[in-house]
């Protein structure tokens, strides 16, 4: 495998003990980079050299600058596996090309960074890498600042269901950049071989569910006043349909694990109590959902009734009735109905196009009732998000017993 | 005059007796050719599905060098296991052939100049060509249905349903003129209903869509008409009364 290091002089004869060896030999930490335009590449190069003084560290990066001289400490290698470039969350390849360098060089720490366009974070980088090496943990993932409408799949699905289901109280489950141990990587690499024979790596992995079914330790660390970055596409409907699919194969993968598992500890009572709706009149947004939710109230009824147990139907039609300006939806129906759409996805009910489709509009209710309650305020917005939290591991016991026995729900 | 009506009764009876006896021996050897091959599918079916399973047919194909295909594969198996489709294909193969010679025996056993066969065996191969266009025609009716149904929802249409419905009896309808034309049944009326009916729905669809519509298309025009006016970087913009503050921009990813 060719590499390119970075020494004071690249024409060193061979029987002399190079930089690059030495280099090898004891650097900890491997930085893989996405695809970056060649005029930012320096200023990412310098922000990872400031973020380990001192210290060897390889990066590995698809286009390797000529002037890679300037920064000595650093050790740049191509990619033996191409990553996929699927921007905004990492995806199988990228991890894929990760995990491959990381066993090859026996890098003890592998930051993983995302095809994000704002600006590296040197503390962020360090923390992470520290986690891993002096720490211990397998797999450690940034919390991102999020404002009280933000990130709303992740604050109403893929967080929740990550941590009741895995027990990893990760807030950003797909995560945009990332820190591996070589345990990991060694897990990834070969969980990723398989996908990518067969060309799928631009398909989503889930990076703590592997971690948790392998019984390996996850975290996360405050990135503060880093925004997630917003996904290139518009079409909101087809990347809940992606991300959603994924996320329900996954769960169907290691249901043997999360039938078993146990979930967190319980929180302190403080945070038990639902926050009071504020009083604020629905916005357009929010009656544009609501409107979408009464129109597959109306029209989807077929195609709910199987997948959705009677109390549950009975409860959306309940919630059909409630005005703009008192529509909330309780956690506990939402837990259910994700559950229940899980288990349709498992069992095949419908055909799963069909199946995501038609639960985007009770996500788009969750959402609008969500928004009433949080009301712009970033600290009720994380309340809400715990309650909703809370109630998908209340109700867990829910689809352990939907998924061992399906038909005893249904008259 | 009883005694005739009585003699014409027992030749009527016996005439249907021989045709039911002569049918007998058909059925039979139909029924007989249908479980002989139900069994021999189901023998060849789990042999099948012992034998993958022992080479682990799942994994290799999932590992061969096929992008795409083993997903596709997957996806229109049961349970996602192709071993699972290998061994039902098998049965189901297994099952029809022993159709295709139960009606053979079924033929044979008639004698060569027996009208039923002439007549009954290429219109039972009608018959079941027909049935199997009616039962594709509805599947298909009922996905695209629901395909419909559930992407007009989304896309917040208020004749999701209507055009759900639509969709459907255009396919329903396509798929019963096809059944009749397959069995030769109406000719030119059938071919003339069919061309009414699905005239009909398309002019009524397009009604609907376009009457439904207008809102839609009136406000697209109107925002085309308004962006001329946006105000140029000299003028100085109208002074406005004291606004609330924006709300903070929904993000669902």
């Amino acid at each position: 495998m060719s590499s390119t290091a970075i020494t004071a002089d690249a024409t060193l004869p061979d029987a002399q003990p190079s930089p690059t060896s030495a280099s090898r030999s004891v650097a900890e930490v491997l930085v893989c980079l996405p695809a970056i335009a060649a005029d930012a590449l320096p200023t990412v190069l310098e922000a990872i050299a400031s973020a380990f003084p001192g210290e060897a560290v390889l990066v590995a990066s698809s286009d390797p600058p000529a002037n890679a001289s300037d920064w000595p400490s650093l050790e740049l290698i191509p990619y033996s596996n191409a990553r996929t470039g699927v921007g905004w969350v990492l995806a199988v390849g990228d991890y894929a090309a990760a995990a491959h360098l990381a066993v090859e060089r026996d890098a003890r720490a592998v930051i993983l960074l995302g095809d994000d366009t704002a600006p590296i974070d040197a503390h962020l980088l360090r923390s992470l890498a520290d986690s891993v090496r002096t720490k211990n943990i397998d797999l450690v993932l940034p919390r991102f600042t999020l404002g009280p409408n933000d990130a709303l799949v992740n604050s109403g699905l893929l967080y929740p269901l990550s941590r009741a289901l895995f027990g990893a109280d990760i807030h950003f489950p797909l995560p945009i950049d990332a820190a591996l141990s070589t345990r990991l990587a060694q897990r990834l690499a070969t969980s990723t071989q398989r996908l990518m024979a067969l060309n799928q790596g631009s398909s989503l992995l889930w990076p703590v569910s592997e971690a948790a079914a392998a019984g390996l330790s996850v975290r996360e660390i405050p990135a503060a006043d880093i925004a997630p970055p917003a996904p290139p596409q518009d079409d909101f409907n087809a990347l809940f349909a992606t991300v959603a699919v994924s996320l329900f194969a996954d769960i169907d993968a290691k249901a043997s694990f999360w039938q078993r598992a146990r979930g967190l500890p319980k929180r302190p009572s403080g945070q038990a109590s639902p926050p009071p709706i504020a009083a604020i009149e629905a916005s357009s947004e929010i009656h544009s959902m609501i409107e979408t939710f009464h129109l597959a109230q109306d029209n989807l009824q077929e195609v709910w009734s199987l997948v959705l147990p009677p109390q549950s139907r009975l409860a959306l039609k309940k919630l059909s009735e409630l005005s703009p300006d008192a529509f909330v939806m309780e956690p506990d129906l939402w837990a259910r109905i994700v559950y229940d759409f899980t288990l349709a996805f498992h069992l095949r009910t419908l055909n799963r196009n069909h199946l995501l489709g038609a639960m985007t509009p009770l996500y788009l209710a969750w959402v609008a009732s969500h928004l009433r309650t949080v009301s712009d305020d970033p600290g009720r917005a994380a309340r809400a998000v715990e309650i909703t939290a809370s109630a998908f591991e209340t109700e867990k016991s829910y689809i352990v017993s939907r998924w061992r026995w399906p038909d005893r729900f249904n008259p | 005059m009883g005694q005739q009506i009585e003699s014409a009764l027992r030749q009527s009876i016996h005439r249907i007796v021989l045709v039911l006896v002569s049918f007998l021996p058909g059925i039979l050897a139909f029924l007989l050719a249908l479980i002989v091959f139900t069994l021999i599918g189901w023998a060849l079916s789990a042999l099948l599905r012992r034998l993958l399973t022992a080479v682990r047919f799942d994994e290799r194909l999932a590992s061969r060098e096929f992008p795409g295909a083993p997903a596709v594969i997957a996806d229109w198996s049961p349970s996602s296991s192709p071993t699972l489709l290998a061994a039902r294909v098998t049965f189901w193969v297994c099952v029809l052939a022993g159709i295709a010679i139960g009606i053979s025996a079924f033929d044979a056993s008639y004698a060569a100049d027996s009208r039923y066969s002439v007549f009954l065996l290429p219109y039972v191969a009608h018959l079941t060509g027909a049935i199997l266009i009616l039962v594709a025609g509805t599947l298909l009716a009922r996905f695209l249905a629901r395909t419909v149904l559930i992407g007009a929802v989304n896309a917040q249409l208020h004749y999701a349903r209507f055009l759900s419905l639509g969709v459907k009896w255009l396919v329903l309808v396509l798929t019963a003129a096809m059944a009749l034309d397959h069995l030769q049944i109406g000719g030119a009326i059938v071919e003339l209903a069919f061309g009414i009916l699905f005239g009909g729905i398309v002019l009524t669809l397009a009604l609907a869509i376009g009457l439904g519509s207008r809102d839609l298309v009136s406000r697209s025009i109107e925002k085309t008409m308004e962006k001329p006016t946006t105000p140029r970087p000299t003028e100085v913009p109208p002074l406005t009364e004291t606004e609330p503050p924006p709300r903070p921009r929904l993000r669902h990813f």
